[in-house]
């Protein structure tokens, strides 16, 4: 363990020493993450939700679509998003690739599959005769809609908590689109990898401890709404 | 989308040109997902075995502990398997610091998360009357694994799917061990990158990104095929 053991030495130093970069690239990280997840929320709760509760033809299919996107590798989808964001390409005049909105993008996309696939499944897994009850009694679409949310709470929050995840430590895409530039719209993750493949192991060590304490801190926290039994009551209002 | 389309069909002749690089790459790809993921299953199905089936204490926690495993960054594995291997590290003498050989390593160690938690998963969804059953006849250890996986078998090779998928798609960790040299310890996602970032040549990334998203249907579809015929694979259960 002798190396191990030095650079984790050399490393704990680091850390303390309130370096201005790391700060600037925990804060940066931290922003991504979120940043990330809300919009993947934002734009993919209404779509799992759909796919979960709908009653149309085809949607055994895309959910199945939706399972399969859980499977795409970063690093097509940076390739794909590279290829569009360049000068050359359809979005070129936007000009943002090698920018830290190019990595906002890129990481919302890689988190919508998580939030997509399986809010779907938790919403599928509540009882349905909860959902048809409330049919019956005539809840309209969004009210349905905020009474499953509230119901499998803890299967949506678990895809949130997923999605955290990969916006926190994905490096494919956003190495690709935003082109790991020192200080500027590196992650926590891709930093890492600058790091050690400039041999610089104690800085990596560094921002590699770092990193899990970020995760540990961000997606305990979700897992502690998650298990809160009263916790956030999305209240669904009957009368209206 | 002129430009994309123009990229895309200059790629596809280079997938098929007499220096066999992409081709070369994608057999690299195939070696080291099947053997990250065989090994994992050796090492792996034994202890998820274990952490379902077993009735001792600390069980939970083993579980809880496996499922957080499974959001292990690649990259900070990564750095780990690279500090041990590193000469002056505690694995030193093995000399397999960027070779092909820490590639299977460290995509080992990111496939074993997945068989580990997901396993114990699969089989505690089983009904528990059927396990007891088969104590209280007289099963024996391996009797009982063997009717576990049999019966979660569904659950056994989603595990599977997940642990391949991830070493065809993963690239943090096999670019922080393997050092990412062009045709030798490259995988189809670690050449993308390259061919991006260090060289800026689209039509080798997308020839690239083509066979990788064809590898993953191709592969991942046959494991799907296999999970989904219920009389598939039958694991027999020696009774007498």
């Amino acid at each position: 363990m002798g190396l191990l053991w030095s650079e984790l030495r050399d490393a704990v130093p680091l850390i303390f020493h309130g370096n201005p970069y790391l700060l600037s690239v925990i804060w940066f990280t931290v922003q991504v993450a979120l940043i990330a997840t809300a919009t993947a929320a934002v734009i993919g709760l209404p779509i799992g939700l759909t796919i979960g509760l709908g009653r149309f033809r085809g949607r055994a299919t895309l959910q199945a679509i939706a399972n399969a996107t859980l499977g795409l590798p970063p690093v097509l989808v940076g390739l794909f998003l590279f290829l569009i964001l360049v000068p050359e390409g359809p979005l070129g005049g936007l000009h943002l690739t090698v920018t830290r909105r190019a990595v906002f993008i890129a990481q919302a996309i890689l988190a919508l599959p998580y939030v997509i696939a399986l809010s779907a499944a938790a919403v599928q897994g509540l009882g349905s005769g909860l959902i048809d009850q409330a049919r019956l009694l005539g809840a309209g679409r969004l009210q349905l809609y905020v009474l499953a949310l509230r119901e499998a709470r803890i299967g949506v929050i678990a895809a949130l908590i997923a999605a955290l995840g990969t916006a926190l430590s994905e490096v494919g895409a956003i190495v690709i689109v935003g082109g790991n530039v020192y200080g500027y719209d590196q992650t926590l993750a891709s930093a890492a990898l600058y790091e050690a493949n400039a041999a610089r192991y104690a800085d990596a060590v560094a921002i590699g401890i770092v990193l899990t304490g970020v995760i540990l801190a961000m997606m305990g926290g979700l897992g502690f709404l998650q298990h809160q039994g009263g916790g956030i009551r999305l209240r669904p209002r009957a009368e209206t | 989308m002129g430009f994309l389309w123009h990229e895309v069909r200059a790629a596809i002749p280079l997938i098929f040109s007499s220096d066999d690089y992409i081709l070369s790459v994608a057999w690299v790809t195939i070696k080291v997902a099947l053997v990250s993921t065989a090994i994992a299953l050796v090492i792996g199905l034994p202890i998820g075995l274990t952490i379902g089936l077993g009735r001792f204490r600390g069980r939970r926690a083993l579980h809880i502990l496996a499922n957080a495993s499974l959001a292990l960054p690649p990259i900070i594995a990564g750095l780990v398997v690279l500090l041990l291997v590193q000469p002056a590290g505690a694995f030193g003498s093995l000399h397999i610091a960027y070779t092909l050989s820490a590639v299977y390593v460290a995509q080992t160690v990111l496939a074993l998360p997945y068989i580990v938690a997901l396993t114990p998963a699969a089989i505690q969804g089983l009904p528990p009357q059927l396990i007891a059953q088969a104590r209280a006849f007289g099963a024996g250890r391996v009797q009982l694994s063997l009717l576990a996986l049999r019966e979660a078998k569904i659950g056994v090779l989603a595990a599977v799917i997940a642990a391949f998928g991830g070493a065809l798609a993963e690239v943090g960790a096999v670019v922080i061990v393997g050092g990412n040299i062009q045709n030798y310890d490259q995988t189809l996602a670690s050449a993308i990158l390259q061919q991006i970032n260090d060289y800026a040549d689209y039509p080798y990334a997308v020839g690239l990104g083509l066979v990788l998203s064809a590898l993953i249907l191709v592969l991942i579809g046959l494991l799907t095929v296999l999970q989904q015929r219920t009389s598939g694979i039958h694991l027999r259960f020696r009774v007498g």
